[in-house]
């Protein structure tokens, strides 16, 4: 009897029964789309900074006295208690060379290093570490070195020795030489324009200091600094030294990375860094603020236009006390009714808002997020929440109302 | 039916006389409009309030002489000058940048060598005020120097032993100079390799009055972009060259377009799925005002008489809703202004108009139906029920 007459109520008078589920789905497609793109936003935007550059360096401890750190150490960096957080890393080694190139000679600085180096680690996933990672702001007019004796030459040293794509200079120090085909010009504005810069194991050679480093710039996820963070990790307790050591502060990545490159001293960077917590924080409480937005009013459009359909029956609540029906019968087709559409209208709000959460992805970070899987259930339940809170005073008012007085009009 | 004022007689009791759906038709569309204007506003805002946190990072553009060679050496690493220093002008710098009308915070470097108890010790002569606006993320122990005070950085204060307090005597120009160690300096870049000093005092040591090694610029790169804004600069300077630190400038500007394209993508969402929403309710609450129209028409209404109603009755509510949702919308963006970014929302008066839009359009989006069944309807028919 019931499933008659739920089913009746839809088929008879369709058109404000769809204006409702319209209304729902809309609703809960916005909550859907808002609620499974904020925990991937915060995360989208940590990486989006991470473009400004590496924000910890790691150098050797002895500092000007000599010492210099290992190649051989830097898979390690892989297995540190945050290896999830670092973005990737380049290593360098830093020489003095003499170039010379048919349009002339000078003293220069010679770079070894990773550019977009893909990296295996036993037991952990394939990486690509290198320059392409660490500074991506580099504009490379040309191409990245892909065999060993191919090599990126500064704008400024380009345009003084007149070298261009496919010029060959040659590189000479401690009694040694290699030439190198030059394969792209590199413009950073930086330092970076009066370096050459070849393949880490070639450069090694070159200056006769095999498996050396001077360098190595990481690139790490980090949580902004706050008054615990900035303690110095010497005179805590135990208790505070674990709480800093498993917080992702840009100090405790530094050194975790510290600990396992032997002989190095770590620094954190802080004009990336410092610049980058504020930031960071500032994003992640404006979607925040937005999200709350969104879900309020979602579930104000949606409660209110369940109201609005509730109060104009209660001509036939009237009719259907005198015939009889008591008020948990009554209650029960509309309840039954609200919760057809509610769950109706939640699955599709759901699916169509997963669409729009993957749109607004792709369209801004040029990634996929996924949808986490209690968002479902989740959606449905509050869609029927949202819309029986809708439902439930006018019904209360209509329950209550004498039939007498609304079926005389 | 002719005289006066029967319009609004009419559609304000007709409003009157069914409050409990007045009112919810108003908090609808109020609370659309509301969405509109706090979206409208936090949108349109934020690419500038982004652009200012982005200041942050420090300089994106550099001057250097033409001739000069950057210094080579990264970090720790010196391997000295290689080549012959070379020097810019003061005046020149500051009267390329007024002619060019850019508005830039800049600071002034003077690079040298001093020896500290016969080792040879970088320097930098720099105006303290003007870096320490323009590079915020410098770590300090102990205090900005005053007078004859000097910054040493990090690892050279850790090399040489070199404390908060103590007196250097520093030779290698005219004379010897006297400083006093005011505060340590880290930064994780080559600051942490140099001693810094006044400018003033360093080019008169050096003998070199007036002339600077390079500098360092802050510019809102908004309108032409930071490429534009180098490119401006360059022909008022000759003998020097303007380049863009991309790792700041290039990073900053493309952060500020991602963030500015999900506020628009945002704010457009919110809106279809909110403005559906609230049509779907208005559609149907106002749905079946068949026996009203009925009547009247019975009673020799025209169809015009029946639109003129039933436009007036939405006109009003939309009107009513878009103040309402107006004053609401900008206190939303008031408080979001202020809570995330901590600066008050400039007031935008503007957007009063895209309050009133919506809901106006909302308003006539929901009475859609009645307005359609005007003509449509057959009296006979409503009023017998059907």
């Amino acid at each position: 009897m019931l499933i008659r007459i739920l089913k009746n109520s839809f088929l008879k008078r369709p058109k404000p029964v769809l204006l409702v589920l319209l209304s729902i789905v809309m609703g809960s497609a916005v909550a859907t789309a808002f609620l499974g793109i904020s925990g991937e936003i915060s995360h989208k935007m940590a990486l989006e900074l991470r473009s400004y550059g590496a924000n910890i360096v790691l150098e050797p401890a002895a500092g000007e006295a000599g010492g210099t750190l290992r190649s051989e150490d830097l898979p390690k960096l892989k297995t540190i208690f945050w290896k999830h957080n670092i973005v990737g890393f380049a290593p360098y080694l830093f020489g003095v060379a003499e170039f010379s190139a048919p349009a002339g000679r000078e003293r220069g600085v010679v770079a070894g290093t990773w550019f977009g180096r893909p990296m295996q680690v036993e037991g952990e996933p394939d990486s690509i570490q290198g320059i392409t990672v660490t500074a991506p702001w580099w504009e490379l007019s040309g191409r990245w070195p892909e065999t060993p004796d191919e090599a990126v030459v500064g704008a400024s040293l380009a345009g003084r020795l007149k070298l261009s794509a496919g010029s060959k200079i040659v590189a000479a120090a401690a009694g040694k030489s290699r030439t190198f085909q030059v394969v792209g010009i590199a413009s950073t504005g930086g330092f970076e324009e009066e370096q050459l810069f070849a393949p880490l194991a070639e450069v090694q050679q070159l200056l006769d200091k095999p498996g050396e480093l001077s360098r190595v710039l990481v690139s790490a996820l980090t949580v902004p600094m706050d008054d615990f963070g900035r303690k110095d990790p010497a005179a805590m307790t135990k208790e505070e030294y674990e709480k800093w050591y498993c917080t992702a502060y840009v100090t405790s990545v530094a050194r975790g990375v510290e600990e396992v490159m032997a002989g190095s001293r770590a620094k954190p960077i802080w004009q990336i860094a410092s610049a980058e917590g504020q930031l960071l924080e500032k994003l992640n409480s404006l979607m925040l603020l937005l999200t709350v937005l969104a879900l309020g009013s979602a579930a104000s459009a949606v409660s209110s236009s369940l109201m609005a359909s509730m109060a104009k029956r209660s001509a036939e609540i009237a009719l259907m006390k005198t015939m009889g029906a008591d008020r948990f019968q009554i209650a029960a087709v509309f309840l039954g009714e609200t919760a057809l559409i509610s769950l109706l209208g939640g699955v599709l709000g759901y699916l169509a808002g997963d669409r729009l959460a993957l749109f607004i992805s792709r369209a801004v970070f040029d990634s996929a997020v996924a949808s986490p899987l209690w968002l479902f259930p989740t959606a449905l339940a509050a869609a029927f929440a949202v819309a029986l809170a809708g439902s439930a005073a006018p019904l209360k008012r209509a329950l209550a109302v004498e039939p007498v007085r609304v079926l005389k009009g | 039916m002719t005289g006066r004022s029967w319009l609004p007689h009419i559609v304000f009791r007709a409003l009157a006389h069914r409050k409990g759906r007045t009112l919810l038709l108003l908090a609808v569309l109020t609370m659309a409009s509301s969405l509109a204007t706090a979206l409208g506003i936090v949108s349109s805002s934020m690419g500038e309030r982004v652009a200012r946190e982005t200041r942050k990072y420090g300089a994106n553009l550099v001057i250097v002489p033409e001739s000069a060679r950057v210094e080579v050496g990264s970090g720790g690493l010196r391997f000295g000058t290689i080549g012959e220093p070379a020097f810019l002008g003061e005046g020149d710098l500051l009267a390329a940048v007024g002619r060019s009308g850019i508005k830039a915070d800049f600071s002034f470097h003077l690079k040298g060598v001093l020896a500290l108890k016969g080792v040879e010790i970088p320097c930098e002569g720099v105006d303290f005020a003007r870096v320490r606006r323009l590079s915020p993320w410098w770590q300090l122990r102990g205090g900005w120097p005053a007078g004859n005070g000097a910054l040493i950085g990090s690892d050279l204060a850790a090399r040489r032993s070199l404390k908060v307090g103590d007196r250097l005597e520093l030779a290698g120009g005219k004379g010897v100079l006297q400083l006093r160690v005011d505060g340590i300096v880290s930064t994780g870049g080559d600051e942490d390799g140099l001693l810094f000093l006044d400018l003033g005092e360093l080019q008169r040591h050096m003998e070199r009055p007036g002339q600077v090694s390079l500098a360092r610029l802050l510019v809102d790169a908004g309108g032409t972009g930071l490429k534009g804004k180098a490119a401006a600069l360059q022909p008022l300077l000759s003998g020097a060259r303007v380049k863009e630190l991309r790792q700041v400038g290039r990073t900053s500007e493309e952060l500020l377009a991602k963030v500015q394209l999900l506020m628009m993508l945002v704010t457009a969402v919110v809106l279809m799925c909110a403005g559906s929403s609230v049509a779907g309710t208005m559609g149907a609450t106002v749905l079946e005002r068949g026996k009203e129209i009925g009547l009247m028409k019975a009673m020799g209404g025209t169809r015009w008489d029946l639109l003129r109603i039933f436009s007036a009755e939405a006109l009003l509510l939309g009107v009513a809703g878009g103040v309402s949702g107006y004053l609401c919308g900008s206190l939303i963006a008031g408080f979001v202004a202020w809570s995330v970014f901590s600066s008050p929302a400039e007031p935008a008066p503007w957007f009063f108009l895209v309050a009133l839009g919506v809901s106006l359009l909302l308003a006539l989006a929901g009475s859609l139906g009645p307005l359609l069944s005007v003509f449509r309807l057959d009296p006979v028919l409503s009023l017998r029920g059907e």
